[in-house]
């Protein structure tokens, strides 16, 4: 007990690792809100950065960036529509109609402190039931990723505003986008038309910054001589009563995330959507419409992205397996530090396992700290000339696409997708649906696939499986009632048995 | 731990000076290094540990990127395609000497300059712990009774256990639901919830989840046991001819253009030498599963043609109709 309480403080005392925490909690924001640079990458450019290091300072380094980076890319998706990161897409849907109403200020106040929120919450999870929830995370099979995808599909309702048909259109568009590339079964190329460069199919990442990043730019053309709207910077630091108000949805949206974020096949991204859309449906009366800068769609994104970090290390620590894309490349970093990540992890290094709690939570406060200071100077974003503003929008989305894959031929297609993403507009479209079917496209194909093989391709077999296994069947009812309570199925039972 | 920061600082002022002189040796400036595989993978991290001893050899900075996807073909590609003055590195896997037998592009490691291979990894065949199969003998028995019922992880067309499958199939027949990941991790994280029997894996990849209990090894594919899993037996045991296909894994080198100054070249193969042959790395290279080979040469082009070879005709024979095109028609002879 007392060796896991100072395994525990390891961070919080050591003023070395307590300055690379915060120093990596301060980088991880900004890397987290220019698009295009990721946590991945400035995760992997640290191992071979800290190889001479104490693994202890590289996981607290490592720590502090993941935490802020998740954080970081509401920023931008606040101030300028453009989400940082695939994980800060809905954040925009109303936190830029906050900004557009001079509430940047509030709007980021807010989701700093519900990101913490969400990340200490997802810290506690990790802490407290971290041998269970990996138990019942190895419990899905491909079967069940399936469904949860089916179930993704149908957040499509959520996120197209006012055209289902045009919501429908685009999420079948990303679809297509994210199936180009090398099929991983056959290893034949898919809609590549021949291209080499095609083979690894197009970065989702360039997909997004496309679509909102150079989009926007180009949309806010219309817009050249509207005047900027004056930001309200008094207050910032959202009051007790309004954290009060919404704890019972961010430790719901927190549940969420953690739980989707400990599944090694689904992540923040995906966790935030479910969050959205569990606040559109549960939450009555928001505090304005959802769309139009509603407080509690800022709340359910930003507690759920954060909460599924915790979760993303909950099968990390317990079985060397990665959560996410970022555990991947820590498991990396401590295999090349002489460590072994593996089931054996916590108990042949049993301080790995608190020390990360600790930090974790540690980091989490250095967020609530960094989160908070500078709002000011930030909120002064929105309030720049669109004739200063828009250039700089357009070289950063050049720049943070050319940083993926330091690839020219991807800023080509990050153009190709802004243009497209403008006609999209103009004609009434969704960014947001396009890529929920980016993320969800792959994803469907991967484990119908795997499901199938599973069956030994026998369709009727796929279908009882989903039917027969205690999981399945509860996500297959979910499927199921959702269906049956949000489409016209509704009403015409209810007229049915009414007549009967 | 700033003492590292203040090197590759005064490192990075000293290539400078060197930049400066008319008669600079190579390397006079940063090499970036390109990895065909993701982050976090063997080949990433193979590359990561085994290049700041190569930095310290060379003084210089290797700017290391990851370009994965195609399999490889992308990384492969891109470096092919800079200029070939000794400043583009590609650190890859096994996987481009297969490309034109699979039509996934029309060039392998043969149209590069081999720098080093740096060492190859052990292969395992994993089962989840609960397994009613003890030996890779039972499994094999169970199939031959049941075909078409068991569940193997897979990687996809060219992938490890895909190879592995392609050789048992050239001498056994081995009839199995074969389940697409995409990778080891996902595979691997599959078979802890036993949703698939049994995966070939390089021990890199499971031998962590063995020596904690979660999985257990069924067979290795070698001709005697190893060191690191004593109890497992050598696929030998079951399958006596598959000794013609043996040693095999799946490796890691350093390559560059063909092109490419001799005087660069040279450099980059004592540096990679001395680097791979380091204490430090040898450390990293036994506690990942994985077997030193340190070629560069002739001795390289050897290991490389031997290992083209077995693959190539062991996937021919155990299914020819998946390949794009004959070992015979590419000029690869026979093992």
């Amino acid at each position: 007990m007392s060796d896991t309480f100072s395994y525990f403080l390891m961070a919080w005392l050591d003023p070395q690792l307590l300055l690379l925490t915060a120093l990596g909690t301060l980088a991880g924001i900004y890397v987290g809100a220019i698009p295009g640079l990721s946590v991945t990458m400035a995760v992997s450019i640290l191992i071979s950065f800290t190889f001479a290091w104490d693994i202890n300072n590289a996981l607290a380094l490592m720590v502090g960036i993941y935490v802020g980076g998740v954080y970081g890319g509401s920023r931008t998706a606040i101030l300028l529509n453009i989400p940082g990161a695939p994980s800060a897409v809905v954040t925009a849907l109303d936190g830029y109609p906050l900004a557009q109403r001079g509430e940047a200020g509030r709007a980021i106040g807010l989701s700093t402190v519900m990101s913490v929120i969400g990340g200490l919450l997802g810290t506690l999870v990790l802490a407290g039931t971290a041998p269970y929830l990996a138990d019942m995370a190895l419990e899905f099979a491909s079967r069940d990723y399936f469904l949860i995808a089916v179930l993704g599909l149908l957040l499509v309702s959520t996120l197209s505003g006012k055209s289902l048909a045009r919501g429908i259109f685009s999420v079948a568009l990303g679809a297509t986008i994210g199936l180009i590339g090398m099929d991983q079964v056959t290893a034949q190329p898919r809609l590549t038309m021949g291209s080499m460069q095609l083979m690894g199919g197009i970065h989702y990442v360039v997909v997004m910054i496309g679509l909102f990043g150079a989009a926007e730019a180009f949309y806010q053309l219309h817009n050249l001589n509207k005047v900027p709207i004056k930001q309200k910077v008094d207050k910032i630091i959202p009051p007790l009563s309004m954290v009060l108000k919404f704890l019972p949805l961010s430790v719901r949206t927190s549940l969420i995330g953690v739980i989707v974020g400990a599944l090694p096949g689904t992540g923040g991204d995906i966790a935030s959507l479910f969050a959205y859309d569990h606040a559109k449906r549960s939450v009555k009366h928001p505090s304005r419409p959802f769309g139009e800068g509603a407080y509690e769609g800022l709340v359910a994104p930003e507690t759920a992205n954060n909460a599924a970090v915790g979760g993303a290390y909950v099968p990390m620590l317990t079985l060397g397996m990665p959560g996410d894309a970022v555990t991947a490349v820590i498991i990396g970093a401590l295999v090349i530090h002489g460590l072994n990540p593996g089931p054996m992890l916590m108990v042949e290094t049993p301080h790995i396992f608190w020390f990360t709690v600790g930090n974790l939570a540690l980091a989490n406060l250095f967020l609530l700290f960094f989160g908070l200071t500078g709002i000011k100077v930030f909120t002064k974003v929105v309030e720049v000339p669109k004739a200063i503003l828009i250039p700089l929008i357009l070289v950063l989305c050049v720049v943070g696409t050319y940083s993926i894959n330091s690839s020219m031929m991807e800023v080509y297609w990050m153009l190709g997708f802004g243009i497209l993403g403008y006609w999209l507009k103009v004609f009434g479209f969704q960014m947001g649906p396009i890529i929920l079917g980016v993320i969800l496209g792959p994803l469907l194909d991967e484990t119908y696939r795997q499901a199938m093989s599973s069956e030994g391709e026998s369709l009727g077999g796929f279908l009882l499986a989903l039917v027969s296994n205690p999981l399945s069947i509860v996500l297959t009812s979910v499927i199921v009632l959702v269906l049956l309570s949000q489409t016209p199925a509704k009403s015409w039972l209810l007229a049915r048995t009414r007549r009967s | 731990m700033f003492k590292p920061l203040l090197v590759s600082t005064a490192v990075a002022l000293g290539s400078l000076a060197m930049a400066g002189s008319a008669l600079a040796e190579y390397p006079e400036r940063n090499i970036q290094g390109t990895i065909q595989w993701g982050e976090g993978g063997a080949t990433d991290n193979v590359a990561r540990s085994l290049t700041p001893h190569v930095e310290e050899i060379l003084d210089t900075t290797i700017v290391l990127t990851n370009r994965a996807g195609g399999t490889g073909v992308i990384g492969m590609n891109h470096v092919m395609n800079q200029r070939a003055d000794g400043y583009n590195l590609l650190y890859g896997a096994e996987n481009p000497l297969l490309y034109q037998l699979m039509g996934l592009a029309d060039f392998t490691y043969a149209d590069m300059h081999t720098v080093n291979i740096i060492g190859q990894g052990l292969v395992v065949i994993a089962a989840p712990a609960d397994s009613p199969f003890d030996s890779f003998a039972d499994l094999l028995e169970h199939a031959h009774e049941n075909p078409g019922e068991l569940r193997m992880g897979g990687t996809g067309a060219g992938g490890l256990p895909n190879t592995v499958l392609a050789m048992i199939n050239a001498v056994d027949e081995l009839d199995v639901r074969n389940v697409t990941f995409g990778g080891d991790g996902p595979g691997i994280t599959a078979m802890l919830g036993g949703h698939i029997d049994f995966m070939p894996l390089s021990l890199a990849a499971a031998g962590e989840q063995i020596r904690g209990g979660k999985l257990k090894g069924l067979a290795v594919v070698t001709t005697d046991e190893i060191e690191a899993l004593p109890d497992v037996p050598p696929i030998t045991e079951a399958l006596p001819d598959i000794e013609s296909f043996l040693p095999w894994g799946p490796f890691w080198g350093v390559f560059v253009h063909k092109d490419t100054p001799d005087e660069a070249k040279a450099a980059l193969e004592e540096a990679y030498e001395e680097a791979v042959a380091s204490d430090e790395f040898q450390e990293f290279l036994e506690s990942y599963g994985a077997e030193s080979l340190n070629l560069n040469g002739d001795e390289a082009q050897e290991y490389l043609d031997s290992w083209q070879s077995v693959t190539a005709w062991s996937m021919y024979e155990a299914d020819a109709e998946s390949l794009e095109t004959t070992p015979e028609e590419l000029g690869i002879p026979r093992p």
